[in-house]
C-alpha cells in the first residue's frame, strides 16, 4: 500500500514539473477579474472605522443574495437608516460587553459578519424573523428601516434581538449545560409557540412564548430578556409571576445563565446587565 | 501499469499548442463575463433619460408596476414608480446600484428604494400573498440587448423584464399613471358589457372582460373555452398587459385610452388589433341561462334591496330607476326589498316579489329556451295562480322588462358579492335592464 502512494507522489511531480517547463514561453500577466474596491461612501468608512479595523467585524449593508435567504421577500436597508442602527448595536452590545468582559473580548468572540435587512422577515405563519446567527460567524438583524430611536419599545425590539443572537453566537463557541436546562420545564417546548400568549408562557416558567420553541432559544430568550430588563424591571417582573412552580423555574434558568457568563468566559452577569441598562438609557434619551 | 500510461499521455500532449478542434470562442469565460459586465455598464449609463420598465412580477396574480431609472456612474440610481399614490412614489429618490459576477453578471439594486416596495414580506396585496409582498425581485441577470432594448431575467423566478429608453416625458407624466386608473375600473355608464375584441385582420374574436381589482392590479379575460390572466400595467396614456394578446405571430400589450367611447385599443400591424371595450350586448354568449330551463334541478336567485346586491356595479342604471319606480308608486310605508327568480320550484317557475308593509306577490311563468340566441324567455302565466288578474300597475313597468319577448340573457359572473355564493345576471335584450342575483339554491 505504501508503496504504491509513494509511486504517485513521484508521478505528481514529474507532472508538475513537464507543465512548469511548458509555461515560460507565456509570462502570466495580470489578473482578468475586476479586483478594484468600489468606491467607499462615508457611511463605509464610518463601518471601517467603527466596526472593522477596531473589532474585526464587516458590516454588510447593500445587497448580496449570498448572505441572505433568497426565498424570502426581504430589501435592503435605506441607506440613512444604517449608520443609526448600528450606533444603537456599538452602544448598547460592543460597549457593554467591553466593560464587562474587557476590550478585547467582543474582538475574540464575536460574529465576523453583521448583515442588515431593511425589510420585515414575515413567516407564513404570521410570526416575524426578527435575526439570525449562523455559525457563530454571521448576524443578520432585520427590520433596520423601521428603528425609531425616540420610540422606547422600538428600540428595546433591536435591542432584544442583537443581544439574543449574540447568546446564540457565545453559545456557538461554547455550549451552556443543556442537561440541566432542558430538565427545568421540559414540558413546555412547542412548536407553535406563537399560539401562546406571554402571560401564560410566564406561568409555566417561560420568559416569553418564542423561548418555549426549544432549549436553544429558552437560553437565549431568558438571557436576553434579563439584559434588556433593568435591573428593577426584572425584579418586578419576578413579583408578577403567581405560579410558584413557575417561579421557581424562572429563577433556575437565570442561575443557570449565571453560572455560564462565569464558567465559561468568567463575567459577571449581574454587571453586564447594569452595564447594559446604562448604555440602553444613553441611547433612548439621546 | 496503468498509472504509466496516463503519464505518457500527458506527455505527449502536454506542449502540443494546436489542437484541431475549433475553440468555440475566442475569449476565456472570465474575458467574456468582464465584456458583458462592461457592456451593461455602458448601456444603463449610456441613455440620458434613463430607462423605464413595467415590471410584472407574477401576472397570475398581479399586474406592473412601472419603474423610471437614471443610473449615474457613480453608483447611483435615481428611482421613481407608480406603486402607489400615496407614498408619492412617483417621487424620485436616489439609492445605491451594483453590476455584480455571480454565475452571471447582474444588476443588484443594493440600498432601498421605489422597487424595494414590491419585495416586502410585510406589505402584501391579498392574503394568498402572505409573507410574498408583490413578489417582486430587484437582481436582474443581464441576458443582452435587443433593439435598444435591455434584456434581463429576474434572479428569483427567471421571468424576463426588459428596459426600454425613457424620457423625459416618461418622468413627467410618470403621475398620470394614476389618472387613468378611473377609465381602467370602468364606467358601467358607457354599456352593460365589457370584454375585449381581438381582430386579426379577417375575423373578430371575443372575450369578456372580468371587472378589474386595483389592489392586484389584476383580471381575467373569459371564453366559452376558459379563463386566461390578464395583468394590467398603468400608462399615462392608457395600459399595458401581460402576458400580451397574442394574434398571430403579433404581440399586442400596449392599450390606448380613446376619450370618446372608454375604449383600449391595442394596433399591430396588417389590420391587426384589440381592444377593451363596452357594449349593451354581451360579448360572450354562454350557456349559463340552461340552469333555468324546465327539467333542472329546483334553483333561485335573488336581488335585495338591503343587501350587497344593491351595490353591485351590474345593476343598470335603468334597473335601479326602475326600483325606485316602484316605491314611488307604492303608498307611504310600502317599498319592495326583493325580488326573486323560482325555477323548476315544487309550486312551478315564479318571480317572487317581497314588500315591507304589504304583501309578497308570485308571478308565474313559462320558461321558453332559445337555443340559437342563447337566451330564455319569460312568459306570463299567472298573478298568484289567478289566471285572469292583471299585473299590478306600480310593478308593470318593472316587470315588463322580465317579460321582454326577445328574451333574457343569464350570466354567471366571475366576482362575488360579500358573500360565497354566485352571482348571476339577468339583462333584457331590448333594453339596458340588468339586474345582479345570488344563486340561492
Amino acid at each position: 500500500m505504501k508503496l504504491i502512494k509513494y509511486k504517485n507522489i513521484a508521478l505528481l511531480l514529474l507532472v508538475s514539473i513537464v507543465a512548469i517547463s511548458c509555461a515560460q514561453d507565456e509570462q502570466p500577466g495580470d489578473s482578468q477579474l475586476d479586483y478594484t474596491q468600489p468606491e467607499k461612501t462615508a457611511l463605509d468608512n464610518w463601518i471601517a472605522t467603527t466596526y472593522l479595523n477596531p473589532y474585526n467585524i464587516n458590516v454588510q449593508y447593500k445587497w448580496n443574495q449570498n448572505t441572505v435567504d433568497n426565498s424570502r421577500f426581504l430589501f435592503p436597508p435605506t441607506v440613512e437608516k444604517v449608520q443609526p442602527a448600528l450606533e444603537i448595536v456599538e452602544t448598547i452590545w460592543l460597549k457593554s460587553y467591553a466593560t464587562v468582559g474587557g476590550a478585547d473580548f467582543v474582538k475574540k468572540i464575536a460574529p465576523r459578519e453583521i448583515v442588515l435587512v431593511g425589510g420585515v422577515n414575515l413567516n407564513s405563519v404570521g410570526t416575524r424573523t426578527l435575526g439570525i446567527a449562523e455559525g457563530g460567524q454571521r448576524v443578520t438583524l432585520f427590520e433596520t428601516d423601521y428603528i425609531d430611536q425616540s420610540d422606547r419599545e422600538n428600540v428595546s425590539e433591536f435591542i432584544h434581538t442583537i443581544q439574543h443572537e449574540y447568546i446564540h453566537i457565545l453559545n456557538q463557541h461554547k455550549p451552556f449545560d443543556e442537561k440541566s436546562w432542558s430538565a427545568i420545564t421540559p414540558g413546555g417546548y412547542v412548536a407553535d409557540w406563537y399560539n401562546y400568549e406571554i402571560p401564560e408562557s410566564n406561568e409555566i416558567g417561560f420568559i416569553t412564548s418564542y423561548a418555549r420553541s426549544n432549549i436553544n432559544e429558552d437560553f437565549a430568550e431568558t438571557a436576553s430578556m434579563i439584559l434588556i430588563y433593568s435591573k428593577d424591571e426584572y425584579a418586578a417582573f419576578l413579583d408578577g409571576i403567581e405560579d410558584p412552580a413557575a417561579y421557581a423555574a424562572l429563577k433556575a434558568k437565570e442561575a443557570l445563565v449565571v453560572k455560564y457568563f462565569k464558567e465559561a468566559f468568567d463575567m459577571d452577569f449581574y454587571a453586564l446587565r447594569d452595564a447594559a441598562e446604562i448604555n440602553t438609557s444613553t441611547v433612548i434619551t439621546n | 501499469m496503468f498509472l504509466f500510461a496516463a503519464f505518457l499521455a500527458l506527455q505527449l500532449s502536454a506542449c502540443d499548442n494546436n489542437t484541431d478542434a475549433e475553440p468555440k470562442f475566442d475569449q476565456t469565460p472570465t474575458e467574456r463575463l468582464n465584456a458583458q459586465k462592461a457592456e451593461l455598464n455602458e448601456a444603463l449609463l449610456s441613455s440620458p433619460e434613463g430607462w423605464k420598465a413595467v415590471y410584472f412580477t407574477d401576472n397570475t396574480v398581479l399586474g406592473g408596476y412601472t419603474h423610471l431609472f437614471k443610473f449615474a456612474a457613480n453608483g447611483t440610481v435615481e428611482m421613481a414608480s407608480d406603486f402607489d399614490d400615496v407614498a408619492k412614489t412617483y417621487l424620485s429618490e436616489v439609492s445605491e446600484y451594483q453590476i455584480q459576477l455571480g454565475s452571471t453578471v447582474s444588476l443588484v439594486f443594493t440600498t432601498k428604494n421605489k422597487i424595494h416596495l414590491l419585495s416586502d414580506s410585510n406589505d402584501y396585496p391579498i392574503d394568498a400573498l402572505t409573507s410574498e409582498g408583490y413578489r417582486g425581485d430587484f437582481q436582474f441577470l443581464y441576458y443582452g440587448q435587443e433593439n435598444g432594448e435591455i434584456i434581463f431575467r429576474t434572479n428569483r423566478n427567471n421571468q424576463e423584464l426588459r428596459f426600454v429608453k425613457a424620457t423625459k416625458e416618461d418622468w413627467d407624466d410618470l403621475v398620470l399613471n394614476f389618472d387613468m386608473i378611473p377609465n381602467i375600473i370602468g364606467d358601467p355608464t358607457l354599456g352593460l358589457y365589457r370584454g375585449l375584441e381581438v381582430n386579426n385582420g379577417t375575423t373578430k374574436t371575443t372575450y369578456d372582460f372580468n371587472p378589474f381589482s386595483t389592489v392586484t392590479r389584476h383580471t381575467t379575460i373569459t371564453d366559452a373555452a376558459g379563463s386566461y390572466d390578464m395583468g394590467i400595467g398603468y400608462a399615462p396614456n392608457g395600459l399595458v398587459v401581460s402576458p400580451p394578446v397574442v394574434v398571430g405571430n403579433q404581440k399586442l400589450s400596449n392599450f390606448i385610452f380613446n376619450e370618446t367611447d372608454g375604449s383600449f385599443t391595442a394596433t399591430g400591424t396588417g389590420s391587426v388589433s384589440a381592444s377593451i371595450k363596452y357594449s349593451d350586448v354581451p360579448f360572450l354568449l354562454t350557456d349559463d341561462y340552461k340552469i333555468l330551463l324546465s327539467g333542472r334541478a329546483y334553483s333561485r336567485f335573488g336581488y335585495y334591496t338591503d343587501d350587497y346586491t344593491v351595490d353591485a356595479a351590474t345593476n343598470s342604471a335603468l334597473f335601479n330607476e326602475e326600483i325606485a319606480k316602484i316605491d314611488a308608486s307604492l303608498p307611504a310605508g310600502q317599498y319592495i326589498t326583493g325580488v326573486q327568480l323560482y325555477m323548476n320550484h315544487s309550486l312551478g317557475n315564479f318571480i317572487y316579489y317581497t314588500f315591507v308593509g304589504r304583501g309578497a306577490l308570485q308571478h308565474f311563468v313559462d320558461v321558453q329556451e332559445d337555443v340559437a340566441g342563447k337566451k330564455i324567455i319569460l312568459k306570463h302565466k299567472s298573478w298568484n295562480g289567478n289566471t285572469t288578474v292583471a299585473t299590478p300597475a306600480f310593478l308593470a313597468s318593472f316587470d315588463n322588462y322580465l317579460m321582454d319577448t326577445n328574451g333574457i340573457y343569464v350570466k354567471k359572473e366571475s366576482f362575488k358579492l360579500g358573500y360565497s355564493n354566485t352571482v348571476y345576471t339577468f339583462k333584457s335584450l331590448s333594453s339596458t335592464f340588468r339586474m345582479t342575483t345570488w344563486q340561492l339554491n
